[in-house]
């Protein structure tokens, strides 16, 4: 073994290349403050070891990309682990930059001469935006397809080269199969490729001048290695997060916004939470303002961002005593979060404003039906109740409960009920009511969410006729005469399953049960802690 | 002699061994899911669906029959409508046996030989009495059979597909 190393040092520059990486002595020594950029490097790790796992399930197609998500998330083991990491990790992620620019504004690292590692910082920030943008329209579902639509729209408006934009982030004029595609292939291929070239021109610019450390010109004294010491605190800050994403993947896995719906119009499209502060911006640039809004907002800010180490040559590092610096971090800080705030809190975020109509078109009829007459009277052969055909490809979409119950009060409360609670009368039916569904018929009902799914959806395509000599009303068929797409059809079966007390998404494989696995993963990490205490407390001893 | 180790020797020594221990750690918390995932089996559904074969009406008594039917078929996250096939034998009325289309030997699908009598595996000469029982050839077991039930007058069956080549009758999970 011994002699490999040697073979391998003799022919690779593997003692030049780990100075590079681990030599630094940083002026007043390791610090828990400058862990935050390694942090972020950390998840981007954790992105990728969780994306490469998604890779191995997920299809970039637009009829098969949201059930092989709900597929990762219910059937695979452990998927809905690396979900969720994935999904928390990116929120993540923008949170530690924006923390690390922060750390590295108010200590002026970026003044000169590291000016560049300021512009490669800034390139990086850019691209995680990018990832973040292009990773929610993956799932095709109602919340990542409206992005994905509304955000190249927003890039169309751009003049002069908006439409070009446009068309080349979608492959074309609609948001279809070439889009997704191309969103895939950048979230993927490109954009890991490009973050992981400048992240290596970042840290070696870094490296060049090394940590700008304290200002305070006393606590320069001594100094510390990078390795071991700042590498240590890395480590920790880099466990620490970790565990605050397992945390969340188990107690706040994120929720099902249903399969994407370019028919429900009554879906609010918003951005993700890093991108409100644009969306609330360019309400104030409507009209014909708003070209200068779509390319004014984020070219002012990437400018700002870009210049600072050139308009600041202030050599001062104290924050306060930089009050012109610190005063415009804090305004401009302030103005984003007052317009993601605002933007967050606007109507139409979860909640739907549009006019409660109950009429659905019957196809052949010409006009408009209310749900009530296309009840009325049977529609199949007289006598036994009856459901003729198949579950249709609603039975197999995880649906989205909160949506599904928006359809129910709008087209089945009606006649089942609100919240499926019965008792409406149905004379010259045996049963005399339309059934309840909660609980529902025990033949429907199954534990399995995918069978019970597919049970009622046979009634909700196809409609059925009540057991009965005349009932006065039956169920429409839905599904057949185009009143609800699949997607909303899916809603309202996870709306049912959820009145019965059954999460449609539910984790049919997980692999270990999450909280199982938090009590395992709590229970190694306090160990560690423990021991490593206990290690310490011996080593010092010595 | 009793050697006085550098305070600071100690303090590097620990913190390399903290990282390490860390960096391990992390990566177990996330490597044994992971792996274990990989090579774990993927669970197909809770309960298998029913699926309508024929009415019943359209059998005939007394002799085997090969219905195709259209049945969704569940691949990962892939639904598609697909044909299969069954073998029917209705004895009465209600009485039936629904027999899978696949030879127990090595999976080739087996014939019905009416003159003989006998279904003939066309693959390597395995010969199954009309109740399914090995007459002769180098099939391990009997005949697979699947669940059946008779809902408003229509055969409904329980697809499902078996290991090939075993004495046992084991469903396969895939």
């Amino acid at each position: 073994m011994k002699r490999l190393l040697v073979w391998f040092r003799e022919r690779w520059p593997v003692d030049a290349v780990l100075r590079l990486a681990l030599e630094e002595e940083i002026p007043g020594g390791a610090r828990y403050a400058y862990t935050l950029g390694s942090a972020v490097l950390t998840v981007f790790f954790l992105q990728t070891v969780t994306g490469v796992f998604q890779l191995l399930f997920y299809v970039p197609a637009t009829d098969l990309a949201y059930d092989s998500v709900s597929y990762i998330r219910t059937r695979v083991q452990f998927g809905w682990l690396f979900h969720g990491l994935h999904y928390w990790g990116a929120q993540a992620m923008i949170v530690l930059v924006l923390f690390h620019m922060t750390r590295v504004f108010l200590w002026g690292a970026y003044k000169r001469p590291r000016e560049l590692t300021w512009l490669l910082g800034v390139a990086l920030l850019l691209a995680v935006m990018a990832f973040s943008f292009s990773g929610s329209p993956l799932q095709w579902d109602q919340r990542g397809y409206w992005i994905g639509e509304v955000s190249t729209s927003i890039a169309g408006t751009m003049p002069v080269v908006g439409d070009m934009m446009k068309r080349l982030i979608r492959g074309g004029e609609a948001m279809g199969q070439i889009a997704l595609l191309r969103l895939f292939t950048l979230h993927v291929g490109v954009l890991p490729a490009a973050l992981a070239g400048l992240f290596g021109l970042h840290i070696v610019a870094m490296r060049r001048f090394g940590s700008v450390g304290p200002w305070d010109e006393s606590k320069r004294g001594r100094s510390g290695p990078f390795w071991p010491d700042q590498f240590y605190k890395d480590m920790v800050t880099g466990t620490t997060v970790l565990f605050v994403l397992i945390t969340l993947a188990v107690f706040l896995p994120p929720g099902y916004s249903g399969p994407a719906d370019p028919l429900d119009v009554s879906y609010i499209p918003k951005p993700d939470w890093n991108f409100l502060f644009l969306y609330e911006a360019l309400k104030y640039f409507q009209g014909r303002l708003e070209p200068v809004g779509t390319v004014g907002v984020p070219a002012v800010l990437i400018t700002i961002l870009l210049l600072l180490p050139f308009i600041d040559r202030n050599p001062e590092r104290n924050p306060l005593r930089r009050p012109f610096a610190l005063a415009g971090a804090l305004l401009l800080g302030g103005i984003l979060a007052a317009l993601s705030i605002k933007g967050y809190l606007s109507p139409g975020f979860g909640q739907v404003q549009e006019q409660q109509k109950t009429e659905i078109r019957l196809p052949g009829k010409g006009a408009f039906v209310s749900v009530g007459e296309a009840a009325r009277g049977p529609s199949g052969p007289a006598g036994e109740g009856k459901t003729e055909g198949q579950p249709g490809p609603a039975a197999y979409m995880i649906g989205s409960a909160e949506r599904g119950g928006m359809v129910f009060e709008r087209l089945c409360s009606a006649c089942h009920g609100k919240e499926g609670r019965g008792g409406v009368p149905n004379p010259g039916s045996t049963a005399g009511k339309v059934p309840s569904l909660a609980p529902i018929d025990s033949r429907l009902f199954s534990a399995d969410a995918r069978t019970f799914a597919g049970n009622i959806d046979s009634i909700i395509q196809h409609g059925s006729r009540p057991a009965g000599t005349a009932p006065a009303i039956s169920m429409p068929p839905f599904g057949d005469n185009n009143t609800l797409t699949q997607a909303e059809i899916a809603n309202v079966e996870a709306y049912i399953l959820a009145l019965n007390s059954l999460d449609r998404g539910q984790i049919v494989n997980p692999g270990m049960e999450p909280g199982r696995f938090y009590i395992f993963v709590m229970a190694i990490y306090i160990l560690v802690v423990l021991g490593l205490g206990g290690l310490r407390k011996r080593m010092e001893g010595r | 002699m009793h050697e006085q180790k550098d305070p600071g020797e100690t303090r590097r020594g620990f913190l390399k061994r903290a990282a390490g221990v860390l960096a391990l750690v992390n990566g177990l918390v996330l490597g044994v899911p992971m792996i274990g995932s990989l090579l774990g089996a993927v669970k197909k559904t809770g309960e298998r669906p029913w699926t309508k074969l024929a009415t019943l009406g359209s059998l005939p008594e007394g002799r085997p029959v090969e219905v195709k039917f259209k049945a969704v078929v569940e691949d990962a996250f892939h639904y598609r409508m697909t044909l299969q096939s069954a073998w029917v034998i209705r004895h009465s009325e209600e009485r039936l046996t629904v027999f899978s289309p696949v030879c127990t030997h090595l999976g080739c699908h087996f014939l019905w030989n009416k003159k003989t009598g006998h279904f003939e595996c066309p693959c390597h000469a395995s010969i199954f009495a009309q109740d399914g029982t090995v007459i002769s050839g180098p099939a391990p077991r009997r005949l697979d059979t699947l669940e059946h039930r008779i809902e408003n007058g229509d055969l409904l069956v329980r697809l499902e597909r078996f290991k090939s080549g075993t004495a046992r009758k084991v469903t396969v999970e895939a």
